[in-house]
């Protein structure tokens, strides 16, 4: 059983390289890269079936015992986030499939989404703080190629600018890892959660809780580290930034969520507060700067950094329910937001120049009523509208926030909020609705819909059965509440 | 030791940050390059235990002394490798942008702004 939690790292890694020696067979490849998506999506929904039945999976590469061996853990924050990952990236696979870009001809693409694909599981399963560190470089070094091939030319520039901002983001984290292996000499998460709970905490460990804090947030794109988001994002092929504006971000997040709530439990108040601060910041400039963007993916992706303020003013709360909605928020943030990203890129591929600038397409939506439908769809979900599972998020963040009594935040949240709506229906309206201006040449085949349709599909379940996903986030929560769960889990005893 | 290990770490670290915040990107690239050497420096210094003795040999005829930390080691031979290919692929993005922008200075390199 504990096996399973291989698959959805090894089994992308493996199809990587298998087709990478089948460059020359663009098919075979896509067929590897779908077999490989579903595999690692069968095998994380697998490892949250068993975390349902109480049970907290654990495999010790090599069969080396925790603390000395690095040891993949499934636990339900972990399986939550990874069963979005691979749902995500399996859509993105498919999207690829039907996509018209000359990128995805490319024989390194399919091997390098699968990469990114793997990347990003094991970031999240990895109970070992170094692998976490390996994890995540290979996520950011198979993107940041995928982002540099892309069709559009000013990929390269972005992938430049990335590369040259995770690499700030890396030295943050392996200086946060250094330091905490030199106080305490493991690299083990539940075991440096362990010894800290001890008590023992000398200064150099607390200046690793500022160093991984400041890692996680770039990451994620968190105001102040915000800036290289809109450009890297927007520039990538349309599968990519689909994954990357909905999946990779949260990984950031889910490094704040477990250092809080694992690690440094007692200095969580402190970051709490400080997460509040940022996400309020991000809140108001992600939305204010999709407002007034000039690009429909560009568009997407400042929202992006926008509900990731939310994400955070909900872990910032810190209570029991408002965690929970900052969870529940996550799944559906993602779902929402890789759906409106290929849909924009879908809209861009039909016109001559592959661009998705606004002052370009007034009016290309008019012969793709379905499109249109979907895209308005996603927005009002995006927005919070019922009975979308935007709104299930929102209301339980609001919910949260009540309960917490913090009046004057949740006013600036919800208040903030409401622009979401504002630039959502002014695109739908542009794109869709607007009579073309002069004569608009469109291809007449573009990028295959079935990938969104079927995300936009699972917004809509996700919003009349929301129960499901609220109570799994509080079970996820109540688990979380308790870190000896978790460490007694890994190091046994 | 300690001393000089801290020294040596801190004037790396200067000297990349310099480097990085260059305008031209190749010399960028090799602050970059110049922050990960430091990062790896800061991980030898960081052994869990000052050894001098070989770590892992017979302990029929292990010398004296308190074995070296291995760990240590094996992280900085993944960081060196993992440092290795961004530092490749990024000179490699970089002769291709020039060729494709016809530019190395990050103050025209702007195309994305807006």
């Amino acid at each position: 059983m504990n096996a399973l939690l291989l698959g959805p790292v090894f089994v992308p890694l493996l199809l990587a390289a298998i087709s990478v020696v089948l460059a020359r067979n663009r098919s075979l490849q896509q067929l590897l890269g779908l077999v490989g998506s579903v595999v690692a999506w069968l095998c994380s929904v697998g490892v949250l079936l068993a975390n349902l039945q109480g049970e907290t999976l654990v495999y010790r590469l090599g069969g080396w015992p925790p603390p000395f061996g690095i040891a993949l853990v499934g636990d339900l924050l972990a399986s939550l986030f990874a069963v979005m990952a691979t749902t995500i990236v399996a859509a993105g696979v498919l999207y690829t499939v039907g996509c018209k870009d000359v990128a995805v001809t490319y024989p390194a693409f399919m091997p390098l989404f699968l990469c990114m694909g793997a990347g990003l599981s094991g970031a999240l399963y990895t109970g070992d703080i170094f692998t976490l560190f390996v994890f995540i470089e290979l996520t950011v070094l198979a993107s940041v190629v995928l982002v540099a091939i892309s069709d559009n030319r000013l990929g390269l520039e972005a992938a430049i600018k990335y590369l040259f901002i995770s690499a700030m983001g890396t030295l943050f984290l392996l200086t946060g890892i250094a330091a905490l292996y030199a106080t305490f000499g493991t690299l083990n998460m539940a075991d440096i959660g362990q010894l800290l709970a001890g008590g023992s905490r000398p200064l150099l460990a607390q200046a690793a809780a500022v160093m991984l804090m400041c890692a996680f947030l770039l990451k994620s794109a968190v105001f102040p580290f915000h800036f290289w988001q809109p450009d890297f994002h927007a520039a990538a092929p349309t599968p990519v930034s689909a994954i990357l504006s909905s999946v990779v971000v949260k990984v950031g997040i889910y490094g704040l969520i477990r250092m809080t709530t694992l690690m440094f439990t007692a200095e969580a108040p402190l970051i709490h507060d400080l997460l509040v601060l940022l996400g309020v910041f991000g809140v108001f400039f992600g939305s204010l700067g999709a407002l007034r963007t000039y690009d429909a993916k560009r568009l997407l992706a400042y929202s992006t950094f926008g509900q990731v303020g939310f994400i955070l003013v909900g872990i910032g709360w810190g209570t029991a329910a408002t965690l929970a909605a900052a969870l529940v928020y996550v799944v559906n943030h993602s779902v929402i937001k890789a759906a409106l990203l290929m849909l924009a890129g879908a809209i861009a591929s039909r016109t001559a120049t592959k661009t998705a600038r606004l002052s370009e397409l007034g009016g290309v939506g008019k012969v793709m009523p379905m499109t249109g439908v979907l895209y308005l769809l996603g927005g009002l979900a995006l927005a919070g509208a019922p009975p979308l599972n935007g709104f299930v998020s929102k209301a339980a963040l609001v919910l949260g926030g009540i309960d917490a009594q913090e009046w004057l935040i949740l006013a600036l949240v919800v208040g903030a909020g409401l622009i979401t709506l504002l630039y959502m229906t002014r695109t739908w309206q542009l794109i869709f609705q607007q009579a073309p201006s002069g004569e608009v040449q469109l291809k007449p085949a573009g990028d295959r819909q079935i990938a969104p349709a079927l995300l936009i599909g699972l917004c809509i379940v996700l919003g009349l059965y929301g129960g499901p996903l609220l109570d799994f986030a509080a079970r996820t929560v109540a688990q979380l509440g308790d870190p000896q769960l978790y460490i007694r889990a890994v190091l046994g005893g | 030791m300690n001393v000089l290990f801290a020294l040596a770490t801190g004037v790396m670290f200067g000297m990349g940050v310099f480097q990085l915040l260059r305008r031209d990107l190749i010399k960028a690239a090799m602050g970059f390059y110049i922050l990960f050497a430091a990062i790896n420096l800061l991980f030898l210094a960081v052994g869990a235990y000052d050894g001098t003795a070989p770590a892992y040999v017979d302990a029929s005829n292990q010398p004296d002394g308190q074995p070296s930390d291995p760990l240590v080691q094996a992280l900085i031979l993944t960081a060196i490798v993992i440092s290795f290919g961004s530092y490749a692929l990024l000179l490699g993005f970089i002769a291709a942008s020039s060729r494709r922008f016809k530019t190395v200075d990050s103050n025209e390199l702007d195309h994305l702004k807006g």
